[in-house]
């Protein structure tokens, strides 16, 4: 009885020291927030209060300065375009790697997985020559094609161990007794049991490639290509005297993410402990 | 079993369709991953630079020696890797209990679990440009504002001792809770049973922590360490928006220095050598970390 009480203070004790901690944790995220509408006047007198007019033009200027739907747009396709190509060639060959037992398949697999160690990173230079030389510099292409390489091992790892664990031979059996072809089984069967590990990939890939910095920097030079990132960077950049005009830029610079994260939040957290492999 | 039907189709092989499905996804990681990495090491023993762009020559290890007496790019090895390993350890040190107290019945533990992973979903270029202005000495900078407000003296976290532990205070801060999240998924993996047993054993909160707990979370400590690792050693974004290497070359990292030599300077074959010998750092760094892991996992057996 007298345990059970303490342990009881224990946790009380406990909850409210991290529910602080918290607090002191989402202070930046908040600083960003109120800061987007105060003057900066306002702002050093009293920084974190909150704001004591709603003024939304620092939002309107940063708005036409990133000029935000195309940045956003641009953002959106490549993030789209390399996680659809990564969900289709991954679980393709995350499937076969899963149902192979000859010696090449698993030589494959091996493959893919040095792919985890290897940061891309050391080969910006080699890199930048391939874009080039296929003619694909300054197309959203060359990004895409890049990040889906990058991001492959990866999903090809997470697609082959839940085809292997989860999907069953039989039901494959029983649909190539019923005279399914091999891709068609593979489209009307399997894919759809993959939802679970979809989900976690398409989280992933998601993240990664919507704040991937470095590859649009060193493939996407004209403004009416580049992303979301690059337009904060430049804007932020010319410096001036009227600070907070600055941070309506961050903050629709995280505010796609932001608010995925917020409906989704469940669902990121699930998918980043599933997707987490060790390199 | 095997009738005449089941002949055709045998489990565990797609046939002639294997090469078809392996295909798309083998190209592109050839094209733009491993083409990439050969080109890098051939580049790495030529003169290829922007002035001599098409006629390259086998210039043996002397690209790998510049590098190597190059103060930059020592300088830039050095920090990369205090950085990986400072991020790295408190990523494990914070992020462990964090996700130990998490793991207990607070009523409120699903939201807290998810304000400390927030900072983790945000892109780390912005998070370097909005702790400038918390970080800042002038005057709009949010803490030394407000050390100013309460009469306290300012501190300066941009110095060049200072820089690059300011830089890490913000990754620790954007990445406790990502490590928090891995942890936990490996603590719900152990059976409560355990704990149970130690309970009627009458072992304490921290005997349990240190003899149940810590030996199971071995997995998880390894995805955490060798991602820290790796990621720390290829921190750029946060680099770029904070002190763009500055001040002086105090914060220069990897691949800072790399993007500079490599690209911008022209100068292919030194980024290539470079890049070579980050690889060679990774390799080494990931596998002391394997042999420390190894040994930990050998000691609780």
């Amino acid at each position: 009885m007298n345990t059970r009480k303490f342990e009881r203070r224990g946790l009380i004790i406990t909850e409210t020291l991290m529910v602080l901690l918290a607090v002191l944790w989402a202070v930046p995220i908040y600083y960003l927030i109120v800061t987007t509408l105060k003057s900066p006047a306002e702002a050093t007198a009293s920084p974190l209060a909150l704001p004591s007019t709603i003024n939304l033009q620092n939002y309107i200027d940063a708005w036409q300065k990133m000029e935000f739907p195309r940045a956003f747009a641009n953002t959106l396709f490549i993030t789209a375009m390399s996680v659809f190509l990564i969900v289709l060639f991954g679980s393709m060959a995350g499937y076969a790697l899963a149902r192979t037992s000859s010696k090449l398949g698993g030589r494959l697999f091996l493959f893919f997985l040095a792919g985890l160690v290897v940061p891309f990173q050391m080969n910006i230079v080699s890199l930048y020559k391939i874009v080039k030389a296929l003619h694909l510099m300054n197309s959203p292409f060359a990004v895409i094609l890049v990040d889906v390489a990058v991001n492959m091992p990866q999903a090809v790892f997470l697609f082959r161990e839940f085809v292997h664990s989860t999907v069953p031979v039989e039901l494959e059996e029983a649909a190539e007794i019923d005279g399914c072809g091999t891709i068609q089984k593979f489209f009307t069967i399997v894919f759809p049991l993959l939802k679970p590990v979809m989900a976690t990939v398409i989280i992933i890939v998601t993240l990664n490639v919507w704040n991937e910095f470095m590859t649009p920097l060193l493939f996407l030079q004209s403004r009416a290509n580049d992303v979301i990132l690059q337009e904060v960077s430049r804007n932020i950049g010319q410096f001036s005297t009227d600070w907070t005009a600055m941070f309506p830029m961050m903050m629709l610079g995280v505010a796609p993410l932001m608010i995925f994260y917020l409906f989704m939040q469940k669902y990121i957290i699930a998918g980043v402990a599933a997707g987490a492999v060790k390199g | 079993m095997p009738t005449k039907t089941k002949k055709k189709y045998v489990p565990g092989s797609l046939g002639k369709y294997f090469a078809m499905f392996v295909a798309p996804a083998l190209i592109v990681y050839l094209v733009f991953s491993i083409v990439p990495f050969l080109f890098t090491i051939y580049y790495s023993f030529t003169d290829y630079t922007d002035m001599n762009p098409i006629n390259l020559h086998f210039t043996g290890i002397d690209n790998y020696i510049k590098v190597l007496n190059s103060p930059l790019m020592r300088t830039a090895i050095k920090n990369s890797l205090i950085y990986a390993v400072v991020l790295t350890g408190a990523q494990v040190v914070l992020g462990l209990p964090l996700a130990v107290i998490l793991n207990m019945k607070l009523r409120t533990r699903n939201l807290l679990r998810a304000t400390f992973f927030f900072p983790a979903v945000f892109s780390s270029l912005i998070i370097g440009y909005l702790w400038n202005f918390i970080l800042s000495s002038s005057n709009y900078g949010l803490i030394n504002n407000l050390l100013a407000k309460v009469g306290l003296p300012t501190f300066n976290f941009f110095t060049s001792q200072n820089a690059l532990y300011s830089v890490l205070l913000t990754q620790i801060w954007q990445w406790t809770g990502w490590a928090m999240v891995i942890f936990l998924a490996n603590l719900q993996s152990i059976s409560g049973d355990l704990y149970e047993a130690a309970e009627i054993d009458g072992a304490s909160g921290f005997t349990r922590f240190f003899r149940i707990t810590l030996p199971l979370m071995c997995p998880s400590v390894k995805i955490v360490a060798v991602t820290g690792l790796i990621g720390g050693m290829k921190a750029f974004d946060v680099i770029y928006s904070m002190t763009s290497g500055g001040p002086g070359d105090a914060t220069q990292t990897v691949m800072m220095v790399m993007m500079r030599k490599g690209i911008s300077d022209g100068f292919y074959n030194q980024g290539a050598a470079f890049g070579v010998c980050f690889f060679v750092v990774v390799m080494i760094l990931s596998a002391i970390m394997n042999t420390i892991m190894q040994k930990w996992s050998d000691s609780i057996q």
